[in-house]
This record gives structure tokens, sequence and C-alpha cells, in this order.
């Protein structure tokens, strides 16, 4: 009678343990809702500069040959990324790393893989001048949109002047602070709508937080610590990309790459700075290897030993942490001088 | 034994674990301040997995993310609770005679608290209070188990220093954090009187580590602290393990270590021997094993004491280890198996040897059904007076 008592008294506390809980915060799962985008003091949004920004972004003449535009490589159509592993610039240049989406790249401390530029500001230069991707001269650039009175007058009546690298650099990082993510499945769990996720999913998010590891480097709302990480992925070729040691030469910053933000990341494939993983299984697979040995890997990344089940799992969590995008149509551009030079839509 | 009883309660158990939702549930200490599972850092609680391992040499920081560990005062209570209540059934026959007892009761408690307590000071302790004998309680004295404060980083990951009372490095397979219930015999086996290595000590110790994959660790402890009333001697120690491939030697990685112990005590009163200090020595081989799911942990220890702290003629040797074998074939399971051995000296007369096998089911991280049968046997060397015990528990263990 004792032992049947017990026995009851186990069941019941089990019962109770057993009961779903809203997730408990802490200090590195605090993974909520976005926040409101951060907005520079120098730089506020208004709608004049998002609408030039968009026309920026999608405008081919930005680049030497009127080709390449800035959604060339990162396609709205393609989560706002590139589907390819690595970037095909003018003339057909190839590039040494995968384009990263601008999804949530507002909430980033730092941008390119290798976080040499601090703001979506300077980012939005960098491929300008870059010689494999649009190859053109910030004075070329600038010269190209003061000759189109359309453009002219934008920035006249946004930035009170003619069109310069400033005002460009602005417009652009305007516009891709406008393309943000939305409350997706997890978030939904979060707020206690629990039918939100699938029980894979939520069996997934265990993972995420437990036995796969992810959470210590994949935290914050936008799912990255803004931090540098050595995977090891690319460091066994004879002359591997050493990300971060290239801005830094901090030989601790060989081989380190930025954590990307994981939110929408079902819809960005390839993965990883080289786009070497085509599906989300194959980076977990990565992962659950231990990464790739080399001298400075990361000490977080150890081998998992996931069973089949919990990789499948955690490709279910992967896919709630997608939410809606605001759908942007390519904008009519102004006409230039060149009519053979007009833009193209930035799309291939 | 009240076997039907049990076979009752094992069928229970089975049932509940079947049925069991899976989900997860609040965490203790280091979880809940960071929000993580259990199975961040255990790859079955208690035991470590790499990660855990190498969160515990980082003084109780994420590796790469110390700047941003927020303290004790920053953080939810630093405090946890940890508690099984079970059957437990013990079968002994020696040749006194023997007999069964089993029980159905709550074994005892602990109370932890961990956390930062500044940029690179961390902190564990771990208090037992006094429980007196009740009617289904089993009784516990009163202690601090553990209560140490670390100081990390102090030479790059080479430096991290460990003072206060805590389980020193000379066990390689910690026995706080073992999957079964059963003793490391060799861990419990000492001259009379004399230090255990199970035990916690007090002491300071260094330890760390470097990107060559090498770890040691060095210590000054409390010694023996046998029944008379004299200053307590200090022993030192020191390991030394390589690790092969990637991962710590928790759940991946192959790790081999070496260990080697000076102590020093004063015989027991009841031999009558002098009361000068005499030495000991310990010296070890230990291979952690990890090929997919599957650990073989592997020990052994050679020992040598002064004759005075056995009333021996001559310096007394003997030896022993233990294998064990444990998979994990998935997150929330874990099956066990151990065969220990002690080859005790001719002035003690009985070698001993256990097997142990057991299981472990985790209802959500935090919560594991935990069953587990040892035999074990003293072998007198004259064969007339073997003494052999067995036990089966089957319980809950609570950690929150």
């Amino acid at each position: 009678m004792r032992i049947a008592l017990a026995v009851l008294a186990a069941l019941g506390l089990c019962w109770w343990l057993g009961q779903p809980t809203v997730w408990a915060a802490g200090q590195f799962l605090e993974n909520g809702l976005l926040p409101p985008v951060p907005v520079p003091a120098d730089n506020p949004q208004t709608d004049a500069k998002v609408r030039l920004g968009a026309q920026l972004y999608f405008d081919t003449r930005l680049s030497a040959d009127n080709t390449i535009s800035c959604a060339t490589c990162h396609d709205p159509r393609t989560g706002w990324a590139n589907p390819h592993p690595t970037d095909t610039g003018i003339k057909g240049q190839v590039g040494g790393r995968n384009s990263g989406t601008i999804i949530n790249s507002a909430y980033m401390r730092f941008q390119f893989w290798d976080g040499r530029e601090p703001s979506l500001e300077g980012q939005a230069l960098g491929p300008i001048h870059n010689p494999i991707e649009m190859g053109e001269t910030h004075e070329n650039v600038v010269n190209k949109l003061n000759a189109i009175p359309g453009y002219r007058e934008q920035f006249q009546q946004v930035f009170g002047t003619d069109a310069n690298t400033d005002g460009i650099a602005k417009a652009i990082a305007a516009f891709e602070r406008t393309i943000v993510s939305g409350p997706s499945p997890y978030d939904r769990y979060l707020m206690g709508e629990r039918g939100a996720m699938s029980p894979a999913a939520e069996r997934g998010l265990r993972v995420f937080n437990g036995k796969g590891h992810c959470t210590p480097c994949h935290s914050g709302p936008a799912f990255s610590d803004q931090s540098f990480r050595n995977l090891g992925v690319g460091m066994d070729k004879e002359k591997p990309d050493l990300g971060r040691y290239d801005h830094t030469k901090d030989p601790a910053d060989q081989g380190r790459f930025k954590t990307p933000g994981l939110r929408n990341v079902a819809q960005t494939p390839p993965y990883l700075h080289d786009g070497s993983a085509k599906t989300l299984m194959d980076v977990i697979d990565v992962y659950d290897r231990g990464g790739v040995p080399n001298p400075r890997l990361d000490r977080l990344v150890l081998p998992l030993a996931l069973t089949r089940r919990e990789k499948t799992d955690l490709v279910a969590f992967l896919d709630a942490l997608t939410g809606p995008v605001p759908k942007v149509e390519v904008p009519k551009f102004p006409e230039g001088p060149d009519p053979q030079a007009d833009a193209k839509g930035g799309l291939r | 034994m009240r076997a039907r009883s049990l076979w009752t309660l094992l069928a229970l158990a089975g049932i509940l674990a079947a049925a069991w939702p899976g989900r997860a549930a609040a965490v203790p200490v280091f979880a809940r301040k960071y929000g993580f599972q259990c199975t961040m850092c255990h790859s079955n609680m208690p035991r470590l997995n790499d990660f855990g391992a190498r969160y515990r040499m980082n003084g109780y920081r994420l590796p790469g993310r110390e700047s941003e560990e927020k303290t004790v005062l920053q953080s939810p209570a630093p405090v946890a609770l940890r508690t099984s209540a079970g059957y437990t059934g013990a079968d002994r026959n020696d040749a006194a005679g023997g007999g069964c007892e089993s029980d159905f009761r709550l074994n005892g408690l602990d109370l932890l608290s961990a956390g930062t307590l500044g940029p690179k000071i961390g902190y564990f302790m771990v208090y037992l209070p006094q429980i007196g004998e009740a009617r289904g309680v089993a009784p516990q004295d009163g202690a601090l188990e553990m209560a140490s404060v670390v100081f990390s980083g102090l030479a790059g990951s080479w430096l991290n220093l460990r003072a206060g009372r805590f389980e020193p490095a000379f066990v390689p397979f910690s026995v706080k954090r073992q999957l079964g219930v059963a003793p490391y015999e060799v861990y419990d086996y000492s001259f009379p009187a004399g230090p255990l290595l199970s035990e916690t000590r007090s002491g300071v110790e260094a330890a760390g580590y470097g990107s060559n994959r090498f770890q040691y660790a060095a210590g000054v402890v409390t010694g023996s602290e046998t029944n008379r009333p004299y200053d307590t001697p200090s022993d030192v120690y020191a390991r030394a393990a390589y690790v092969v491939g990637p991962g710590e030697g928790q759940t991946a990685g192959q790790r081999l270590g070496l260990v080697g112990y000076l102590g020093r005590a004063r015989p027991a009163d009841e031999l009558g021997g002098p009361t000068s200090l005499e030495p000991f020595y310990r010296a070890g081989v230990d291979a952690s094993l990890n090929a997919a799911h599957v650990n073989l942990a592997l020990q052994y220890l050679w020992s040598r004491d002064d004759q005075n702290l056995w009333g021996a003629v001559d310096a007394v040797t003997y030896s022993g280890g233990f294998a064990e074998l444990s998979v994990l074939p998935a997150v929330n399971l874990v099956g066990f198996a151990r065969f220990d051995l002690v080859q005790a000296p001719d002035v003690d007369g009985r070698d001993i040897t256990r097997w142990t096998a057991g299981g472990r089911y985790y209802a959500v991280d935090n919560v594991a059904l935990h069953l587990e049968y040892s035999h074990r046997k003293l072998a007198d060397v004259t064969a007339t007076d073997d003494a052999v015990e067995s036990f089966v528990t089957a319980r809950v263990d609570f950690a929150f």
C-alpha cells in the first residue's frame, strides 16, 4: 500500500513536471520578438529616403557595366540572399564568399562575413567598388546618378544635395532597414500559442538549446551573438579564407566568421561563409562532426552525437523561425540620358 | 527482499517511462541562469559532456563569452536542490549469516549554489543539511560537501586556481557526477581510517589546458583526518591528461591520463603503532574512450602504504580499478555496466569484485528514473569467509 501511494505521488509529480511550460528566459535565451529596428541618429527613416534606397538597391547602373545591382546577389525572390554558393559579379567574376541575406541585417552589429563594416551605411558602399562585384568607383556612380534627373531630384528632396556617396549609403541602408521579418511560429509559440510550432519543432527547440549547443552563439532576438567563430569550414584547404583575420590581422581571428542570424534561415540556402552547405541538414552535419579540425577551432564547437531524429527536429525548429518579410516589387527607375544604360531591375 | 513489490514498482516505472510526454521544464542553477537545457552541459545528468567539462574548466563561464557573464547578483537566485526517492533492496550473505533489507525512502538532500562572482571568479557550493532518521527518510549528516572559489584565466587557459573544498582532479571520473549509485571501489579503498579518494577535500588546485590538447592539474589538499588530536597533514597530487581528437574525452575524443598522489597519515588508534606521519602513495592511469554513442571509462590505481598504516611488517601494496561502459542510444536514455576490482593486500585479505548494471531514463532533463543492480563480492583468501552483497535500486532523481 505504501509503495502504491508513493508511486501515485511520483506519477502526480511527474505529470506536473511534464506539463508544457512557457520557455524560461535566461541570459542567452532571450530570443524573443525582434525589438524595433535600431536607426542611427544621423540617418532617420523617411518614406522618401526608403523609396530612393529601393531604387538604388535594384538599379544595375551602380555597377561598372550596368549589369549588377545589390539585388543581384541579395535577391528578394531567394530570401534576399544568393542561391548560389558564392557571388558572381561583373564580367562573370566569381567571388569567394556566400552573400548573406539582408533580412534583419539591420540588427547586426557587424556587416559582411568578416565584420569589416559596423554599419549598414558602410556595407552599402562596399560592393560598389569591389572589383569582383560591381567594379565601379564611387566617383563614377555619383556622376552617373547626378546625370539622371530623376535621381538628382530625389537626392535634393531627401538630403538637400546632389547625389553623393554619403547619400547613396544612407538611402540604401534606410531601405534595408525595412527588410525585417515578422512574427514567426516560434515567436507565436513564445507568446503562448502552443500549437504554433509542430511537435518536431518543439523538440528541435530543446535540441537547439541543449544537446545541439546552438544557443551559446545563436542567441539574442536575431539569433546571433554578434561575434565571430571558427568552425574550421574551409580551413583544410591549401589557401583557406582567413575571415575576420583579413580585417584585424589578429592571429586569434584566423578562420573566424560572423555568427549569422537565424531568422528566416530556411529561405536562404546555401549556407556557411563559402556556401558549401546546400541544406540546413548539411550545416547541422558540420556541427555534428565538431566542425573541421584546425588549430583555432572555437572551443564551443564540439562533436554533438545527434541522432537522425534530433537533426530533423532541429531543421523543423529552424523552419519555425521563418516569419513574413515585406513584399517588395522592383521599383520604377528614373530614366537616364543613355537608354542603353538604363536599369534592368537587377534581378537575373 | 520483497520481490513482488519490487517487480510491481519496476513495472509501473516502465509504464511511466513509456507514457512520458518528454517535455522540458525548469532546470537548476546554471541552466536557469542562461536559459539552457540541462543537456547543454550534461550528456546525462549528472555526468558532464564535453561542453560542460569546458565550461567547468573555464571557471563556470561560457568560453568566448566571458565578458558577458552576469554575476550571481544579476542572475536568478543561484540555488538548486537535488534529491532522490525510491526503493532499495539489499541482500547480504557472509559467514556470520547475513540478511535482506528493503526500503522505500527519500535519499538525502543536496543544496547547490553556483555562479559567477566577478569577471574571472566563479564559485560552486554543495551543502548537505542534517536530516534526522525518520520513517521513509534516509538520515544525513550535515556537511559542507563542496565550497570552492575558482579564479580562472590567470595566465590564459594555462592557469586556473580553485580554492576551498572541492572534488580534486586526482579522481579522473567524478564520484559526484557518476551515473551509478554503487561506489567506485578503488576510490573507496584505503588503509584503516585512511583518506578516501572519493571524498571531497579542502585545499588549492591549479589546473589548465592548452590548444595542444594537454591538460594538467596539481594541488595541495588536506589529507588523512585520523582520530588523533594532531594537525592535519597536507597531501599533494598531480595529474596530466592528453586528449586525442575533438572533444574532451567526455562524450567525444579520447582522453588518456596519469595521476600521482603523495600523502602522509598517522596510523589509526586501534593499530597501536607510532603517532608519526607515515607516507603513502597512489599512482594511476585512466582512459576515457568514445565511439559514436558509447563511452568506455578505464581506471587503474596502484597503491603503496607505509607498513605502520596497516600495522604490518612490510610496506603494503595493492591495486585496483574499474571499467565502465555506458551507452547513450537517445538523449534521454543511458545504460551502463561496470566492473570494479580491488586486489587487496594480504594484510587485509579480501579482494573486492563488483558487477554493476543499470540505466537511467530522463523523463525531463532534470528528472531521471534510475534502475540499478549491483553485486559485490569480498573474496577471502582462504575461501572460507567470502561475503556477498547485492542490491537493487529503483528510484527517481530530481534536480530543480
